[in-house]
């Protein structure tokens, strides 16, 4: 090859950099994409007190014409969630469970193996546990997700070389990568345990978290699609809210008390 | 000296109770239509994960010391609202009222506490719930506001 045909070659090659590499740039880290640190209890909100569990926008929208009715003024704010929280399990979450689930659901919160033996929660209830919600990135392939409620760490695996292949786990395996600013978790390899509307999932469960960030930058708001075809018809869509609280720090989780006393059967 | 009321039997809602002990199923152990006030001198509070406790020498009319168990939401929950290990202090006499267990053993679910010198402790901060209030009120204002115009 002549000289003069390697310097073209080079110099399309050169021409191409800024084609491949603007929509490298465009992917850095921008402020509502930052969401490393320390997050807790949802936002002193109506909304956010709702979804300080769990939530739905079913559940947000019979909270949301609860409120907007005269005839609630009076009734306590307490009472218009439980009736909404009563409501989403029934009218959202109950038509999606599989014959299989429904045969136990509710299950007995008073069996539950969090609290009758002081095991950890698996995934499905420890994903959008109450409290803080910490951040980090160790390593640039990697994230790491600590809670407040059990001190349970997650390893979110970024873009890179996955997590090699194992059974089933309790909070199962994660990768994760960025659509724009939200932060997108795929997790499998979930044992098989208690979901947060009390109804049993299989191994076979798959959750999808969105992480957002509002503008402001004082929220996370989470959406998470969890798919089971053991336990789930279709798809659940749930929703976790999380404040910014870099003041806050996880405390040990460390004095758990089995119980002597166990009353079973009340809903 | 032992003073001890079952106070009266109320259906409460109990939804901050509920949440605020989230590792917990509350309703398997307390009583949520009761409310009990025990008084006592405090040996040990224990401000811990995942829920705090505090032990209770409860002395009887007779001189017979009975000792309570007082359970409270964790400590992640209860440093949210401003609690510390020394908000209740070894040796200091304390009234507690709360749910009582189902069986009637020596153990409370906290509601209030006073202190000997009358200040409280409440398990969630009055302002929060304040603050959710006036969310409501506002909320309320608006929705009139505009079927006034329409």
């Amino acid at each position: 090859m002549a000289t003069s045909q390697i310097l073209k070659a080079c110099a399309r090659l050169l021409a191409l950099i800024p084609i491949v590499c603007v929509p490298l740039f465009s992917q850095a880290p921008s402020a509502s994409r930052d969401f490393m640190g320390m997050w807790s209890d949802p936002p002193v909100t109506i909304i956010g007190d709702f979804c300080a569990n769990w939530c739905t926008d079913a559940g947000i929208e019979r909270l949301n014409a609860l409120l907007d009715d005269p005839k609630n003024d009076a009734r306590p704010l307490a009472a218009l969630q439980a009736e909404a929280a009563a409501y989403q399990r029934e009218k959202y979450i109950r038509p999606r469970l599989t014959d299989a689930a429904l045969k136990t659901y509710p299950l007995d919160r008073a069996e539950d193996p969090a609290f009758l033996r002081c095991e950890p929660y698996g995934f499905a209830q420890q994903f959008i546990a109450r409290h803080q919600l910490e951040i980090r990135q160790p390593v640039k392939d990697r994230l790491e997700l600590r809670y407040g409620e059990w001190d349970a760490r997650r390893t979110i695996y970024m873009d890179g070389p996955r997590p090699p292949a194992e059974p089933s786990s309790p909070l199962g395996s994660s990768v994760g990568r960025w659509e724009g600013d939200t932060l997108v978790i795929e997790t499998s390899g979930i044992r098989a345990g208690r979901t947060p509307w009390q109804s049993e999932h299989s191994d076979q469960l798959r959750v999808v978290e969105r992480f957002t960030r509002s503008k402001d930058g004082k929220s996370l708001t989470l959406t998470a699609t969890m798919t089971d075809p053991w336990s789930l018809r279709e798809p659940v869509l749930i929703k976790h809210i999380w404040a910014w609280a870099p003041d806050q720090i996880i405390a040990p989780y460390d004095q758990c008390e089995i119980p002597t006393e166990v009353k079973k059967g009340i809903r | 000296m032992m003073r001890l009321q079952l106070l009266f039997a109320i259906p409460l809602i109990l939804g901050c109770a509920t949440t605020a002990m989230s590792h917990h199923s509350f309703a398997a152990v307390y009583d949520d239509s009761k409310l009990l006030t025990v008084s006592g001198v405090v040996p040990e509070f224990k401000f811990v994960n995942p829920h705090a406790l505090m032990y209770m020498d409860v002395t009887d009319a007779s001189g017979k010391v009975t000792k309570w168990v007082v359970e409270f939401a964790g400590r992640l929950n209860l440093s949210n609202v401003g609690w510390t290990a020394d908000s209740i202090k070894s040796g200091e006499r304390v009234t507690v009222t709360g749910n009582p267990t189902h069986t009637g053993s020596d153990r409370i679910a906290f509601k209030r506490l006073v202190h000997t010198d009358g200040t409280e402790l409440l398990p969630a901060a009055p302002q929060r719930s304040q603050t959710l209030e006036e969310e409501r009120r506002q909320r309320a204002l608006r929705r009139n506001s505009n079927q006034q115009k329409q």
